[in-house]
């Protein structure tokens, strides 16, 4: 099946999401779909899936136009999409998931579960799709979850199947095996079109791959005929430089000591499990992993958001265990949330208020109770200056910024105070390359500064570039302290819980 | 000016209109068309020539009334003030009545003061709550009549005819009839709420089904009501069922479902219009459970339900502001404390309607002398006065 | 280097490039409008919040004549006859409405020909400014409570609770007011005192209740409602609050050194309890738009994630908005009680409390927003008795027209719809509704 999307325009009021976006998948073609966020990707997929209709152009199939009234009809006519976030119900098995909504029936309506094994097996089989029918969803690793969406688009025969950032989610093993399951699809005559703006995926993987800048495509290549950099530079429409530049680390005093450290989560169930971790003045520790495996209780227990269950936290010596967010706060503790949107700023207030959130309650930005907002907005003057956030003013509301703006607005405001230790999730998720360059900078110049820095993030060539030393984080443990040089497998093993801490350099 | 002409064109044309409460309005068209000629001689008599007076001399008597926050269409002391001033312009029809409603306690004043501006011949206030309010009202505006139901001023007040009831004694005569009928041998009664012009009617109608224990040596049991044994004088203390409500008739249902799961056969709910949630309940009970009204005659003020009420206790509301309203547009009244009893018919058990065949000559036989004893005063009315069933 | 980090403009005022609104906007629809205004009177119109809530009392008011209408047995019987006297029947109408509407106007704000006599002969001045007066006197209670529960609903915090807290202010003030005697110079300021503090702890125990147990504050401020109806009940039965001589639910009065002086004169009721939610008016918005702890109030309720990692404590924010909010309604109770009433019984506060709701949602949490429709629902229930006294149409009209005017402003989309506006997304009141679940 050829699929083609000829001059598709789409617009929300002034704003153009997509401006006549010509685009073409061969069968059998894996297709990738390149560019930062807000370029305008998800909307076309979106038009494609029959979620939104355009209004302009036309979607043709084997070169009829065809029109999708909602996305029932776009499966029907053979497109099927995986979505970031998974639409399964993690009650069910596999095979009752795979079946919901077309399901199979046998005379009187009842579900011939049979059938649904057996379609299940041999899709499975055809496509190296290793997975278990029987087995409940919600049992399931992340990565096997994505084999069961994609087999719900096979098993509805879709012939061109959207991935819409599919490897978000995935450790490096996990990204390899799909990217097998991808290329075997394409080898059955099916398409791919393959949503992506990590730059090393595309090149691995692509046949085709189409870049989209501000809703325009800005050309198609290949990877035989492009590189990294070039790739980049088409994305952001500039040249830029993808290697975080720092000289050695030179580590200092100890600043935050943990020991034995315990955390629970809401149900009681122990998410961190006696953590052992030390980050000194002057260097950057990076905590990796596969998300969900204790790294975000570790941070809200360092910036005492979380209770402890056990253990002690030292910042310089003294023992900060039990503080309020309020006195980690004032203890030179910086913290970016991993969501800065949740958690780091108040999207219907001002910049200028964003900029002061933690410490608009002391000198100068308040005397006796009451807000100097002369003070407050002078401050945000000049922030928007040292840390080139790009607002048409301080009194806007910071959710009209972009997300790299909204997160330069976090970076400034922790920054903007004496700190000893800077603890930073997921820094550059989200971010257009050039924001995460700039992000990036800001972190290493914290620790050049003497600043102990903690950085989070299941980035795995984030935590390469920017740590001075990894720690790798599998089911609450820690599997294990590497230098940065060490190869990316054996990173890639420890995340997956195989490796125990032989590659511990410590 | 629109609102000029609007006010102008109100005065010349009078156009009839009606409240829009429909259950309680039953005539009230035009209003003032034509009743000028009538009225002519009725206020001539009055003493004061104050500029009020002089105001009802020349046109239509207006009487008005404010409700308290039951509503004027409570079914109960409200709506039977209201229905006093119907009457009265029914006997004559000079007079042209108002009323406002309260929603809160704070309405009162602005409510009594509104109708001052208006001219009102007189002014019918409602419950003791409005007590305090049609006091100060009263002194401020001396040539000013009021009326106020169901309260006694000690003092009492000279612009002022305050109406008062002794409902225990047609209370005694309901709970003597409820423990006649009743075949589970118990009858139950709750309150809107624990003050006296509830639980006098609960103190006489308990008092009434001991007195028929005593006499007939039966041990019919009253629930919903427990007087005090020792008591000040005037005082209607005791324990009891109370929805602390006169308007929510879900509370009435689950009060009265409450004493039929104890057995009992026959509800009397003194509490307004909650007392139609307790009727919707007893008719879902089904054959053998009856209700007694309260205030009103039930198979008037509720027809829907008059298959259940064995007869209404009822307090003569209605005629008494009738009277005190046709005294104020006569000329002839006079403030002071009213007492509604049994003797000058303020206060009466109404007729039998559908139950008029069923209830045996006897019973009826001993409602009518036990009337006349308590007339007497030969027979008492505190339930003290009777050993507890 | 940094100052050329790409090729985006984000000032620009198209969100283009922000992930996060772009997100949003490909969910919704495009508005479309059938029949646009002219753009710069659109802009106008649009532009603000204020045309939008004037457009919803607009019609709520025209709903409310044509529910005059079709209840007034006369007009109808006209109406029947509409196709041989049409000029009659629309002139019945027509004057129905105007009479009942011209009654509520002069009885809220003014009669023109009391004023005009008033002008002319020098006197009945205090006949004049009556209606006025009882609309002031009508809207302090609900000025106060109001911004109560405005603070509570800007910080996320639902306090349905402010009946039960005014009747706790009423009593806490009326005990102050019985139990001592003092000069009015000293005693006033402790009954004020007392009111605030009666509903201040009233709000304290949901608070409380909320930080420490995490119960969430909408069912115990309802439910603490039903406790302080209740303990009113009891109270007035009881010494030593009953009324000496009385076996009925009714309190002693507060003496005179206890009342909130007339500002103008015996004659009109208006009194220093206005000038007291006046007061609070302002302190309310220096406290939102100034203070760090009102700060503190509007990040909690905006994000309250954001606001513990920025170091705020949330159950602290929950306690103080709910001790406030309780304070600020029991000042309602108290104003009623030593301003106009003089004692309680059982039926005190009326629906002051729940109209306080009404008015923080019409007001959308603003002080001033607060302010003006209080003015407007004290100017409506006020009216609304005149217009029954004069054209016998039941004042509960005016609480049809008040709910009817709520409901407009809650669907701004409605508002639009009708009147041909251009969608901005803002003005509606959603926001201060949002987090029910928290």
């Amino acid at each position: 099946m050829r699929l083609e999307l000829v001059g598709v325009t789409k617009r929300f009021g002034a704003l153009v999401a997509n401006d006549s976006v010509d685009l073409a998948v061969e069968p059998g073609e894996i297709h990738c779909l390149l560019g930062e966020n807000g370029a305008g990707k998800s909307t076309l997929m979106n038009v494609l899936f029959g979620l939104l209709h355009a209004d302009e152009g036309e979607i043709r199939i084997d070169g009829d136009a065809v029109t999708f009234a909602d996305p029932g009809e776009a499966v029907r006519r053979g497109i099927g999409m995986v979505h970031q976030h998974f639409m399964l119900v993690p009650v069910f098995t596999v095979a009752e998931n795979v079946v919901l909504g077309f399901e199979p029936t046998r005379r009187f309506g009842f579900l011939d579960h049979r059938k649904a094994r057996a379609d299940i097996r041999r899709l499975s089989a055809e496509f190296g799709l290793e997975v278990d029918p029987d087995a409940t969803v919600e049992d399931l690793p992340v990565g096997v979850q994505q084999r069961v969406e994609i087999l719900k688009a096979l098993q509805r025969d879709a012939r061109v199947l959207i991935l819409d950032e599919p490897t978000a989610v995935l450790t490096p093993q996990e990204i390899s095996a799909l990217f097998e399951i991808m290329r075997s699809l394409g080898a059955s005559g099916r398409s791919i079109l393959f949503i992506t703006h990590k730059l090393k995926e595309v090149l691995a993987v692509a046949d085709r791959i189409t870049v989209m800048r501000l809703g325009r495509v800005v050309g198609t290549t290949t990877p035989q005929e492009s590189d990294e950099s070039a790739l980049a530079a088409m994305m952001v429409g500039r040249s830029v430089e993808l290697v975080v530049q720092k000289g050695p680390a030179n580590p200092g005093r100890e600043v935050l000591r943990v020991r034995d450290l315990t955390v629970v989560d809401e149900r009681g169930v122990v998410v961190v499990d006696h953590v052992d971790l030390e980050v000194r003045a002057g260097e950057i520790v990076a905590l990796a992993g596969v998300q969900g495996n204790g790294q975000t209780e570790i941070v809200e227990a360092l910036t005492g958001l979380r209770p402890l269950r056990g253990g002690s936290i030292e910042l310089d010596g003294s023992e900060v265990a039990g503080s309020s967010p309020h006195e980690m706060i004032r203890a030179g503790v910086a913290h970016v949330p991993e969501d800065r949107q949740r958690d780091g700023l108040v999207l219907p207030m001002s910049v200028a208020d964003n900029l002061v959130l933690d410490i608009q309650d002391s000198e100068p930005f308040a005397r006796f109770g009451s807000r100097d907002l002369a003070a407050v907005r002078a401050n945000a003057e000049q922030k928007l200056g040292d840390f080139d956030i790009r607002a048409s003013s301080v009194d806007v509301a910071v959710a009209t910024l972009s997300g790299g703006n909204q997160q330069k607005v976090v970076v400034a405001r922790e920054l903007s105070r004496p700190i000893k230790l800077l603890v930073a999730s997921q820094p550059t998720r989200g971010l257009d390359v050039g924001s995460i360059e700039y992000v990036h900078r800001q972190i290493v110049a914290q620790r050049d500064r003497g600043v102990a820095v903690l950085i989070v993030s299941s980035e795995l060539d984030e935590v390469l570039a920017l740590g001075d030393r990894v720690v790798v984080m599998f089911r609450g443990r820690i599997m294990g302290v590497v230098d940065s040089s060490v190869d990316r497998d054996t990173i890639g093993l420890m995340m997956a819980g195989v490796v125990e801490s032989r590659a511990a350099t410590r | 000016m629109a609102i000029n002409d609007q006010a102008h064109d109100g005065a010349r044309v009078r156009r009839p209109r009606s409240a829009r409460r429909s259950a309680l309005v039953a005539v009230l068209s035009a209003s003032a068309l034509g009743a000028t000629a009538v009225s002519a001689g009725v206020a001539s008599a009055s003493s004061r020539t104050t500029r009020a007076a002089r105001v009802a001399h020349a046109s239509p008597f207006l009487a008005c009334e404010v409700t308290d926050t039951g509503g004027i269409d409570d079914r109960s002391f409200n709506a039977s003030a209201y229905q006093g001033l119907q009457l009265a312009k029914a006997a004559d029809p000079a007079i042209s009545f108002k009323y406002l409603g309260s929603t809160s306690t704070s309405n009162y004043t602005p409510n009594i003061n509104t109708f001052i501006a208006k001219k009102c011949g007189i002014i019918i206030t409602v419950g003791f709550d409005m007590a305090s309010a049609t006091q100060a009202a009263a002194k401020a505006h001396p040539s000013q009549k009021f009326a106020i139901v169901d309260f006694t001023y000690t003092p009492a007040i000279k612009n002022v005819l305050a109406l008062h009831y002794d409902t225990n004694q047609d209370g005694f005569l309901g709970g003597y009839l409820a423990a006649a009928e009743s075949k589970t041998g118990k009858v139950g009664t709750f309150g809107g709420q624990d003050i006296p012009t509830v639980t006098v009617y609960m103190d006489g109608w308990v008092a009434g089904v001991r007195y028929y224990d005593k006499v007939n040596h039966a041990h019919v049991v009253a629930l919903g009501w427990t007087p005090k044994k020792v008591r000040t004088a005037g005082s209607f203390a005791g324990n009891g069922l109370f929805t602390n409500d006169f308007v929510n008739q879900t509370l009435g249902k689950t009060e009265a479902s409450t004493l039929m799961a104890q057995g009992a056969d026959v509800i009397f709910p003194v509490a307004g219009s909650v007392g139609l949630g307790a009727a919707a309940a007893v008719k879902q009970a089904g054959a053998a459970h009856y209700m007694e009204w309260v205030d009103t005659d039930g198979c008037i003020s509720a027809p829907q339900y008059c298959s259940l009420f064995l007869t209404s206790v009822t307090k003569g509301i209605a005629p008494s502001v009738k009277a005190a309203t046709l005294s104020a547009a006569k000329g002839t009244f006079a403030g002071g404390n009213y007492n509604g009893t049994l003797t000058n018919g303020g206060v009466s058990l109404s007729p039998f309607h559908d139950f008029n065949a069923t209830i045996p000559a006897k019973v009826k036989a001993a409602l009518v002398s036990l009337k006349a004893g308590i007339i007497s005063g030969k027979i008492s009315t505190d339930p003290d006065s009777y050993p507890a069933g | 280097m940094p100052d050329q980090p790409g090729a985006r403009n984000p000032a620009a005022p198209a969100p283009a490039s922000s992930d996060a609104t772009s997100d949003a906007t490909s969910d919704a629809a495009p508005p479309r409008p059938r029949r646009p205004w002219p753009a710069p009177l659109r802009r106008l119109v649009e532009a603000n919040v204020a045309v939008v809530t004037f457009l919803s009392v607009f019609s709520a008011l025209l709903l409310g004549g044509v529910l005059i209408i079709v209840t007034t047995p006369a007009v109808l019987h006209a109406l029947a006859n509409i196709v041989s006297s049409p000029g009659r029947a629309l002139g019945v109408a027509g004057s129905t409405v105007g009479d009942a509407y011209s009654a509520m106007f002069t009885g809220a704000i003014f009669s023109p020909s009391s004023l005009g006599h008033a002008i002319s002969t020098g006197h009945g001045w205090t006949a004049t400014l009556t209606p006025i007066s009882e609309s002031l006197v009508s809207a302090t209670p609900l000025i106060l409570a109001g911004i109560g529960v405005a603070i509570g609903f800007s910080t996320g915090v639902f306090n349905i609770g402010a009946q039960g807290q005014l009747i706790a202010g009423a009593l806490a003030a009326l005990y102050a007011g019985f139990a001592v005697r003092l000069p009015i110079g000293i005693h006033l300021p402790i009954v004020v005192l007392a009111g605030a503090a009666g509903g201040a702890i009233a709000g304290w125990i949901p608070g409380y209740l909320k930080a420490r147990t995490g119960a969430h504050e909408v069912i115990t401020t309802i439910m603490l409602n039903y406790v302080m109806l209740n303990l009113l009940n009891y109270f007035l039965t009881t010494r030593p609050f009953q009324q000496p001589g009385q076996s009925n639910a009714i309190s002693k009065t507060m003496p005179s050194t206890a009342r909130l002086p007339h500002l103008f004169g015996s004659g009109l009721r208006v009194n220093a309890g206005l000038v007291i939610a006046l007061v609070l008016v302002a302190a309310a918005w220096w406290f939102t738009r100034r203070s760090t702890l009102g700060f503190s109030f509007r990040v909690i309720g905006l994000n309250p994630r954001a606001g513990k990692t920025a170091g705020i404590d949330a159950r602290r924010v929950t306690v103080l908005v709910l001790t406030i909010s309780g304070a600020l309604a029991g000042l309602a109770g108290m104003a009623s009680l030593a301003g106009t009433d003089y004692f309680l019984s059982s039926g005190y506060g009326g629906n002051i409390g729940f109209n306080a709701i009404t008015v923080a949602l019409l007001g959308r949490n603003r002080p001033v927003g607060v302010l003006l429709a209080a003015l407007l629902f004290g100017a409506l229930e006020v009216g609304g008795r005149n217009m029954q006294a004069v054209t016998n149409i039941p004042i509960d009209l005016t609480s049809v027209i008040q709910a009817l005017i709520v409901l407009f402003v809650a669907t701004p989309v409605l508002v639009r719809e009708i009147y041909r506006l251009r969608g901005t997304g803002d003005g509606s009141i959603q926001l201060s509704t949002s987090g029910w679940g928290g």
